[in-house]
C-alpha cells in the first residue's frame, strides 16, 4: 500500500484501490455471494397452504353462482320480493369478498426460511446426470490432453519460431468464427445424414448415430475447447531449453524418456491451466451439448441447471444446482494443482 | 579413444558453418578449438556428438564411422554451452540421470553419484536443485553429470565462460587435473586464448568455417601460420610492407618504420605484400652497447603498469608499437628518444588476409 502511494501518490492510489475493489467486488465476488445466498433458501407457504387455496377457490366459485342466482331472481320474482332478494344476495357476495380478501391476503406471503433442502432436491436422476457430466467433462479434458500435447510440443519446439508463430496463427483463425456456427457445423457433419454417415456407408459402416449417442458431444466439445489447451501448453513449451532436451538424449535418454523426466515436468504448470479450463468449459457448457444432442441424449448438467431458473422457474433450487457444479469444479482446480504439485502463483505466470 | 575428421563439413542451408575438414584429436588428448564467436566451435562439436550429421564427409571415433550413430549411442558426453542441468531435479538427480537411462536401481545410482560428487568436492550438495548452487558449482555438476556415463570423449562447449576469472583459472587448474587422471580425451571449446593455451595439449584456431592452424600452444603463439592466427592468439604488433630480399626461412621487409629482417614461414619472396608480426615481449629497450638484428628509435606515449610488466605505447612517427617489460624495479626508463631493438628470429612475416579485428 505504502508503495503504491509512493509510486502513484494518494489521490491516484485511492482511484486504483477504489477500482481493484469493485472490479473484485462486483465482479467476483458479488454474483458469487448471491448465488450461494439463493441457494440457501426458499420461499414457504404456511402451513395449510393447499386448504387455503382451496377454500378461496371454492369461494370463487360460490360469487359465481351468486352471480347466477341474482341474473335469474331479476328475470322471475315480483318486484316486490326482488329487492329483498337482491339486498341477501348481495351481503352475502361482500361478505364472500371480504373473507377471500382476507385468505388471500394470509396466502400471499409466503415466508422464507433457511434450508438446505434445495440441495437435497437432487434425486437419483439428477446425481446421476450431474456425476456424467462430470465425467465426461474429465473424459473431453483427457482427450484434448492427449490431442493437444504431441501438437503443442512439435509446434514449439520442432518448428523454426517463424513457421511456429505460422502455424498458431492458423488454428486460432478457426475460432474467429462464431462458437455456435462451428457446432452447428460439426452437428450437420455428424448428423445421421451428414457427410460422416455417407462417408462411412460407402465403405459399407453405419450409419452411426454419433449425436443420439452423446459421442458427437465429445467431439464438438474437444473441438471448441482445444485452444484452451493447446496455447497453455506451448506457451510452457516454448520456455523449455532445448539444450536439456539434447542432454537428456546425450546421457542415453530415449524419447519416452525424455518426455517423462524433462518435458512433461517442466510443463506441469502449463498442463495444469490447460487442464482446468479445458474442464471448467466443458463442465459449464450449454450451448454445445443443447445443439449437439437436439435433446436425443441425457442432457448435460447445465441443461438442468437452465431449466431449474427458466422452465420451473425455481431460482432457488437453480442455484443450488450451479453451487454444486462450482464447488466441484473448484475441488478439480485444487486437485490439479495437488496432483501436478503446481502452486497458485505458478498458475498466474 | 581418437578422433577423426574425414572431410567433414556442415551447410545450414546456402550457409556453410563448416568447411570440409580434415582433424585427427589423439586418444587421451587435452584438444582445444579456439576461435572467434560464431566462427563454427559448436557446430563442430555437435557434429562429434551427434546431434548433427556432416553434409559431407565422415566422422570416427575410435576409428568406428559414426554415421547413423545418434548422441545417445556414442562414447562421448557433452557439456553444454549453458550447462543444461535439469533445474527440477536435485543435484544428486542430474548427476544419476544417465545411469537412470541405463537402468541402474536408485540405491546404486545415488551410490555413484555421491562417489562423482565427492569427486568434484560438492557432496555436501546432493539434494540442493541447481538453481540453489553458484555457478562455479553448477559447473562441476554439470562435468560429474557427465562422467557419470564414463565416457571416452569429453565435449566441453566454453564451460568456464560464465565464471569470474579466479574461478576460472581455479577450474582450468581442476579440469586439466581431471583430464589427467582419467585419461579421457577432452575436446574443449573456448574463445578465450589463454584458456586454451594454458590446459591443451595441441590447440585448434578456427576462423569462419575454417581450422587454420592446428599446433601445441607454442606452436600457435610462436609459429602463426596466418595473419588470423598471428593476431588472434595473444597480443602482437603490426608493421604491413614489402619484401625486399628473402632467404633461409628469413626474409626482410621494408615498412615505414624502416627495413627490418624476420622468419618467413610462409617463404614468401621479394616484392610480395606482407605484414610484420611482432609480440611485444620481443621488442625490448637497447641499453649500452647491444646490436640486434633490428632496431629502431620512438617516443614513449604511455606507460601502463600491470604489476608484473609495464606495458609501453611508443610512438614511431609511422605508427604506434606497444612493448611489453618485465618490472625488474632496477632500471628507469631513459629520458629522450626510447631505442628498441628485435632478433632476426623474434618476428614472423605472413601474408596479408583475415585479422581477429576485422
Ligand atoms: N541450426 C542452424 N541453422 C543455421 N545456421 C546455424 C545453425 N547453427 C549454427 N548456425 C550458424 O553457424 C555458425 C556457427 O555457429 P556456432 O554455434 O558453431 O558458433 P560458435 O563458434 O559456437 O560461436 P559462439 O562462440 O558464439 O558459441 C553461426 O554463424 C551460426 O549462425
Ligand atoms: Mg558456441
Amino acid at each position: 500500500m505504502t508503495s503504491l502511494r509512493r509510486s502513484f501518490g494518494a489521490p491516484l492510489s485511492a482511484v486504483i484501490v477504489l477500482l481493484t475493489g469493485i472490479w473484485v467486488l462486483g465482479l467476483i465476488a458479488a454474483p458469487q455471494v448471491i448465488m450461494i445466498e439463493q441457494s440457501f433458501w426458499r420461499m414457504d407457504r404456511p402451513a395449510g397452504a393447499a386448504e387455503l387455496s382451496v377454500r378461496i377457490d371454492a369461494l370463487y366459485n360460490r360469487l359465481d353462482v351468486l352471480a347466477l342466482d341474482r341474473a335469474a331472481a331479476e328475470k322471475v320474482k315480483t318486484p316486490s320480493s326482488l329487492n329483498a332478494e337482491l339486498a341477501r344476495l348481495d351481503a352475502e357476495r361482500a361478505g364472500i369478498e371480504a373473507e377471500i380478501a382476507r385468505l388471500e391476503a394470509e396466502e400471499s406471503t409466503p415466508v422464507k426460511t433457511w434450508t438446505l433442502a434445495n440441495y437435497a432436491q437432487m434425486g437419483q436422476a439428477h446425481l446421476w446426470i450431474f456425476a456424467k457430466t462430470i465425467l465426461a467433462s474429465l473424459a473431453v479434458t483427457a482427450i484434448a490432453f492427449v490431442v493437444c500435447y504431441p501438437i503443442a510440443y512439435a509446434i514449439a519446439k520442432l518448428e523454426p519460431p517463424r513457421r511456429a508463430a505460422l502455424i498458431m496463427l492458423a488454428l486460432v483463425i478457426p475460432y474467429a468464427i462464431n462458437e455456435l456456427l462451428r457446432v452447428f457445423a460439426w452437428q450437420m457433419i455428424l448428423n445421421y445424414g451428414g457427410p460422416l454417415n455417407a462417408a462411412l456407408g460407402l465403405v459399407g459402416i453405419g450409419p452411426v448415430p454419433f449425436l443420439e449417442s452423446g459421442t458427437g458431444v465429445f467431439v464438438a466439445m474437444v473441438y471448441a475447447y482445444i485452444l484452451f489447451m493447446v496455447f497453455p501448453l506451448y506457451n510452457v513449451l516454448e520456455t523449455l531449453d532445448t539444450n536439456q532436451i539434447e542432454a537428456a538424449r546425450d546421457l542415453g535418454a530415449k524419447t519416452w524418456q525424455i518426455h517423462r523426466r524433462i518435458v512433461l515436468p517442466h510443463a506441469r504448470p502449463g498442463i495444469a491451466v490447460g487442464c482446468i479450463m479445458t474442464f471448467m468449459l466443458s463442465a459449464g457448457s450449454y450451448a454445445v451439448p443443447y445443439i449437439m444432442t437436439r435433446g436425443t441424449a441425457d442432457p448435460w448438467f447445465t441443461q438442468l441447471v437452465y431449466n431449474r431458473f427458466f422452465q420451473a422457474t425455481n431460482w432457488n433450487v437453480g442455484a443450488a444446482y450451479a453451487f454444486s457444479l462450482l464447488l466441484v469444479c473448484t475441488g478439480f482446480v485444487f486437485l490439479m494443482m495437488k496432483l501436478l504439485k503446481v502452486r497458485l502463483r505458478d498458475i498466474a505466470k | 579413444m581418437d578422433i577423426a575428421l574425414d572431410g567433414a563439413a556442415v551447410r545450414f542451408g546456402e550457409f556453410q558453418a563448416v568447411h570440409p575438414t580434415d582433424l585427427t584429436i589423439r586418444a587421451s588428448e587435452f584438444f582445444s578449438i579456439l576461435g572467434p564467436s560464431g566462427c563454427g566451435k559448436t557446430t563442430i562439436l555437435r557434429l562429434l556428438s551427434g546431434f548433427l550429421d556432416p553434409s559431407e564427409g565422415e566422422v570416427r571415433i575410435g576409428g568406428q564411422p559414426m554415421a547413423g550413430i545418434g548422441p545417445s549411442d556414442r562414447p562421448t558426453a557433452l557439456i553444454f554451452q549453458n550447462l543444461a542441468l535439469f533445474p527440477l531435479m536435485s543435484v544428486w538427480e542430474n548427476v544419476a540421470f544417465g545411469l537412470e537411462m541405463r537402468g541402474w536401481k536408485k540405491a546404486q545410482r545415488r551410490d555413484k553419484a555421491h562417489e562423482l560428487l565427492r569427486m568434484v568436492a560438492l557432496d555436501g550438495q546432493a539434494d540442493k536443485l541447481p538453481g540453489e548452487l553458484s555457478g562455479g558449482q553448477r559447473q562441476r555438476v554439470a562435468i560429474a553429470r557427465a562422467l557419470a556415463v564414463e565416457p571416452a570423449v569429453l565435449l566441453l562447449d566454453e564451460p568456464l565462460s560464465a565464471l569470474d576469472l579466479k574461478l576460472r583459472q581455479h577450474m582450468r587448474a581442476e579440469l586439466k587435473q581431471l583430464q589427467k587422471a582419467t585419461g579421457i580425451t577432452f575436446v574443449y571449446i573456448t574463445h578465450d586464448q589463454g584458456e586454451a593455451l594454458t590446459m591443451s595439449d595441441r590447440v585448434a584456431v578456427m576462423n569462419r568455417g575454417w581450422i587454420v592452424q592446428v599446433g601445441s600452444a607454442d606452436d600457435v603463439y610462436h609459429r602463426p601460420e596466418t595473419a588470423f592466427v598471428a593476431t588472434f592468439v595473444g597480443e602482437t604488433n603490426r608493421l604491413p610492407g614489402r619484401i625486399e630480399t628473402a632467404s633461409d626461412g628469413k626474409a626482410r621487409i621494408a615498412t615505414p618504420e624502416g627495413a627490418f629482417v624476420a622468419e618467413n614461414p610462409a617463404g614468401l619472396s621479394s616484392g610480395a605484400e606482407a605484414i610484420l608480426f611482432l609480440r611485444p615481449e620481443r621488442l625490448h629497450l637497447l641499453a649500452g652497447r647491444e646490436t640486434p638484428a633490428n632496431t629502431l628509435t620512438g617516443k614513449l606515449v604511455r606507460r601502463d603498469m600491470e604489476g608484473a610488466f609495464s606495458t609501453l605505447v611508443v610512438e614511431t612517427g609511422a605508427g604506434q608499437l606497444t612493448v611489453q617489460r618485465v618490472n625488474a624495479g632496477t632500471d628507469p626508463l631513459p629520458d629522450g628518444p626510447l631505442h628498441l631493438g628485435f632478433s632476426d628470429s623474434a618476428g614472423v612475416i605472413l601474408p596479408p588476409g583475415d585479422t581477429a579485428d576485422d
